[in-house]
């Protein structure tokens, strides 16, 4: 069966997916690619990254995008999410911060970005920015196992691919129960629950990206080396 | 102390007359309700001014929510087409009926109370909109319960009483990092915790025409689920009076809803 390269974090970087692009073509067996989110942020200007996810060369592997957080703040300041309010904007430095976001995009692209799904459900896997709560949940290989159980749970899926930490691990529950004791006027009954075999994976971002094999169930932690960086402004 | 927690009123006056009485005789003094005061019944008002009355601390439940809002959840909980069109007949009924004062008070209700390690919610801590169903996987249940930073979690929402007890949990994982050294293996003691659903007041789902609600001692943790007795032909006379659907006068008579259980009780509405 055919890899998945798994990448998120790109802020806008054209630079950086090219070179993601080139170590993938180096790795045997990847043929799709899921960017999960995060394609733009404040830190430059974006639209070529994007016009090059929308139109891929000659070459390319065919990204297949949702949207991260930093497109939910986009699309929520441009009303695409009723009346809520972005959660950048609640920072000191919200409103310059938004603004920078506004100009690192150009207008043709909104609505593209507005159309990407939330999470991708491929074979017995989801793939998602934050987790199956939230857009901005970042799941860590801290984060409390209840809590990614719950994540796994809410979508009914064996392994959740999240980016929003970060981080690159992989975190697999491999045993345990729950006794649940439930009265109710009919009675009472008693039943043990066993914690299924599941994994939570975070596919790192920006020039750390995953490849993971559903036959084998493999993954495998990659990093590419960055021949140039911008500082970001402190919203990850 | 005992306590009682009350939910789901659902605008029926003699399902909580008769519930305050009952509250009254055992000689309780403090009543939580975990809201949905107005919906589906025919005295939104009466039941409305009643809570505040009895200064009755409340949590506000997703009609309650509705009322003030406007009818801009995602209307997953309704299974069918017919099912959603009675809501809204029901939903701006009410909202006609409801004096500016009880929209008011509706508006001034929080989403949760708590009690040093008691929590008192409508739905779940993440939305009035969510059930928590008593078969409702364990593992999730808890993480509701102790994600809240709550040792009991009282609910309603769902109509159904229970008492549901979460104990003996342990979760083992094995977590490998970035350098693809080799796994560390962790296991994790999980905390008993306690679910309390307190039924329905006004429109019970658990099989009786009987007004529920449930006890809870704070010295013994001890509670108990309280079946009450009440005039259901005089509610039901007055839903059809009313002219709210007949279809709401007849399974209260019955003691159980076909229609308006969500079909997929863990959705969770995303407004």
């Amino acid at each position: 069966m055919e890899r998945w390269a798994l990448v998120s974090g790109l802020r806008g970087d054209l630079d950086l997916y090219e070179q993601i692009q080139a170590d993938i073509k180096k790795q045997r067996g990847a043929a799709h690619l899921f960017v999960l989110g995060d394609m733009i942020s404040p830190d430059r200007n974006c639209d070529a990254l994007l016009t090059r996810l929308r139109r891929p060369k000659r070459g390319d592997l065919q990204p297949n995008c949702i949207y991260g957080w930093w497109e939910e703040q986009l699309l929520v300041d441009y009303g695409y999410r009723g009346d809520q309010k972005a959660e950048v904007r609640s920072d000191p430095d919200g409103a310059t911060t938004m603004h920078q976001l506004r100009e690192a995009v150009s207008q043709e692209h909104i609505n593209w970005l507005a159309s990407l799904q939330f999470g991708f459900i491929e074979l017995d896997c989801g793939l998602i920015h934050g987790s199956s709560a939230d857009v901005g949940d970042p799941l860590k290989e801290t984060t409390s196992p209840l809590i990614l159980l719950d994540r796994l749970t809410r979508l009914d899926v064996n392994r959740l691919f999240t980016a929003r930490s970060g981080q690159q691990f992989r975190l697999q529950l491999t045993g345990g129960q729950i006794q649940s004791k439930v009265k109710d006027p009919t009675g009472e009954q008693q039943r043990e629950q066993a914690v299924p075999k599941r994994s939570v994976i975070g596919i790192g971002s920006g020039e750390k990206y995953t490849l993971y094999d559903p036959a084998s169930d493999r993954v495998e932690f990659l990093s590419v080396a960055v021949r140039s960086r911008l500082s970001n402004l402190g919203f990850g | 102390m005992a306590h009682a927690v009350i939910s789901c009123l659902h605008a029926n006056l003699a399902a909580f007359e008769a519930v305050l009485d009952d509250i009254d005789q055992q000689g309780i003094t403090t009543i939580t309700c975990l809201g949905d005061l107005v919906g589906y019944g025919p005295q939104p008002n009466e039941v409305v001014e009643l809570v505040q009355q009895r200064a009755i601390p409340t949590c506000q439940g997703c009609w309650d929510e509705d009322i003030i809002d406007g009818l801009n959840a995602c209307e997953c909980s309704y299974p069918s087409q017919l099912a959603e069109r009675r809501g809204h007949q029901a939903h701006h009924w009410t909202a006609d009926r409801l004096t500016d004062n009880n929209k008011a008070f509706l508006a001034t209700l929080p989403i949760t109370l708590r009690r040093d390690k008691l929590l008192f919610v409508h739905g779940s801590p993440n939305s009035q909109h969510e059930y928590l169903l008593p078969d409702m996987n364990a593992f999730a249940a808890l993480e509701r319960v102790e994600t809240a930073g709550a040792e009991t979690l009282f609910c309603g929402h769902t109509h159904q009483p229970y008492v549901r007890e979460l104990s003996g949990g342990s979760i083992r994982v094995s977590v490998q990092q970035h350098g693809n050294g080799p796994a560390t293996e962790q296991e994790m003691t999980l905390p008993m915790r306690r679910i309390v659903n307190a039924g329905s007041v006004g429109e019970p789902r658990h099989g009786t025409t009987k007004a529920t609600y449930v006890v809870h001692d704070d010295n013994t943790g001890n509670v108990s689920i309280r079946e009450v007795d009440y005039d259901v032909a005089k509610t039901c006379r007055a839903i059809v009076e009313a002219g709210l659907p007949d279809v709401f006068a007849w399974r209260l008579s019955h003691g159980f809803e076909y229609a308006e259980r969500a079909e997929d009780a863990s959705h969770v509405c995303e407004r």
